[in-house]
């Protein structure tokens, strides 16, 4: 298995974190009757790295989907503001008002169309990689493919991608049959050629083996120091531990903490959140 | 029955009726089980409930309907198509159509949520994620198409009723086999259901190329 071979930093180039990345105002999720997300507030400034944490069933991935606009709330508000300009205004993302205040993409006078816009400026990963048919750098280039950036960029930011992740010799091989380590980089790569403001990673490092969890972090870690906004959903508390500033811990849908990670790690957490790190929580 | 000319005949007849109703039915049926798998509409689950019931449809049923349709009573009788190939390919359009509909609407279904979420997180369009599971599921979807032409190639009730087993027009290789084992010669009959499988067996070779090619990307 080879490293990463370069600083992500050096080619994956991030747009300019604005002050606030987005909040989630009063966001609530409903399955067959059973609230699986219940959120008060929840504002992530750019340039953080917050750990989302809790039990199996906590709503942590339920928070990211609807993050990702890959749902929609049952009712409450997502506000972005991703930009490096600014707060993406609804008429630049395709929405019929320009108030230039960060926007609320189910929000009246938003259509599908403002929603592309905001998802591509944000990079999902999740536990289980969707590798498509073809080859790693047909995967790699398809968001870009999607955004009609022209053949020699895309073969020039590919080759930069797989650099990143540490397999640019891996462009020809057919996706579907990579390891779930290479497969894991890959979806890595696909999801940061897009320069995306926000990463979402949904347990991104859960099931590989400790040198691709250490590739996958250093990754992290390089976009973290560019200024990308991350919101990783994570078992791994060590991971959360050396990567997050915040950690948000849910418990049956809720915040039970939201605070600086010195703070969760410490013990000074509320007394559910203590026994969640001491490993003693039954749930 | 001579065992070249008229057996080359009969084969060709038989490919092109089927051939052509599987196509037609993978042009309609292709996006119609796309649409079943994909659209959220009211009714969405009795269409499914009916594409599946329509799959087992009788063949013999709907060469009545075929028959009563184009006969010269029928709403169609003007057209003069009742014991023609066009009656035959219209049989089997009919009785193909569900399976390669049911069988791609499952295949898509099964690709649907996280291809097309991937494909979503990833920037697509509603549109773009939709062509993308499509994509992913060809491999599906040509096993449809497989399906569909066995389904067609093997069936004699229909072709029977609306073509009528006209030497040197209609008569395929089922109502062949038919019509030599009701004269009693139990021979020809099973070289010709021989035949009919060597056939089958080639053309789903073709297909199974398809798939493997598609497999290894």
């Amino acid at each position: 298995m080879r490293a990463a071979t370069r600083n992500p930093g050096d080619v994956l180039e991030a747009a300019a974190a604005p002050a606030m990345a987005l909040a989630c105002v009063g966001l609530r999720k409903e399955y067959a009757g059973r609230a699986a997300l219940d959120l008060d507030r929840l504002d992530v400034p750019g340039r953080e790295t917050l750990a989302v944490v809790g039990p199996s069933g906590a709503g942590k991935s339920t928070l990211l989907r609807l993050i990702a606009l890959l749902e929609r709330p049952d009712s409450g508000e997502l506000r972005f503001g991703l930009s490096a300009a600014g707060p993406i205004s609804a008429e630049a993302a395709g929405g019929s008002t320009a108030t230039g205040a960060p926007v609320d993409p189910w929000g009246n006078g938003w259509g599908e169309a403002g929603r592309v816009t905001l998802r591509r400026q944000m990079g999902f990963v999740t536990q289980k990689t969707v590798m498509f048919t073809g080859t790693v750098a047909e995967n790699v280039a398809y968001g870009l493919g999607l955004r009609g950036v022209p053949a020699d960029e895309v073969r020039r930011r590919v080759g930069e991608a797989l650099e990143t992740v540490g397999l640019e010799h891996a462009a020809g091989w057919p996706a579907r049959f990579l390891s779930g380590g290479e497969a894991q980089r890959v979806a890595l790569a696909r999801a940061l050629i897009g320069r995306p403001s926000i990463i979402l990673l949904d347990e991104a490092t859960a099931n590989l083996d400790p040198a691709n969890v250490g590739i996958i972090e250093r990754i992290i870690t390089g976009q973290r120091q560019r200024g990308t906004t991350i919101i990783m959903v994570t078992h791994n508390l060590g991971q959360a531990r050396r990567l997050a500033d915040r950690v948000l811990f849910l418990w049956e849908g809720r915040t039970e903490y939201l605070g600086p990670a010195v703070g969760f790690f410490s013990g000074s957490g509320v007394p559910r959140a203590r026994a969640f790190v001491a490993g003693e929580l039954v749930y | 029955m001579p065992l070249t000319s008229e057996i080359i005949e009969i084969v060709l007849l038989s490919l092109f009726v089927s051939g052509t109703a599987t196509v037609l039915a993978g042009l309609a049926g292709v996006p119609l089980g796309t649409f079943l798998a994909l659209g959220r509409f009211r009714g969405r689950g009795l269409a499914m409930r009916l594409t599946y019931t329509l799959m087992g449809l009788p063949p013999v049923l709907a060469g009545v309907v075929v028959f009563l349709i184009l006969s010269a009573s029928g709403p169609l009788g003007r057209l003069h198509l009742l014991f023609t190939p066009a009656a035959m390919v219209i049989a089997q359009t009919l009785l193909v159509l569900p399976i390669v509909t049911g069988l791609t609407s499952v295949t898509v279904a099964g690709k649907d949520r996280e291809i097309r979420e991937t494909a979503l997180a990833l920037g697509a369009t509603p549109r773009q994620a939709a062509t993308k599971v499509l994509v992913e599921a060809r491999l599906g979807i040509t096993g449809a198409l497989a399906a569909g032409l066995g389904r067609a190639i093997g069936e004699v009730g229909a072709v029977m009723l609306v073509g009528g087993n006209i030497a040197g027009f209609t008569r395929v290789m089922t109502t062949a086999i038919v019509l030599e084992t009701r004269k009693g010669d139990y021979t020809l009959g099973l070289w010709l259901g021989l035949i009919l499988l060597v056939v089958a067996f080639l053309v789903n070779s073709v297909f199974a190329g398809l798939q493997g090619a598609g497999e290894t990307r």
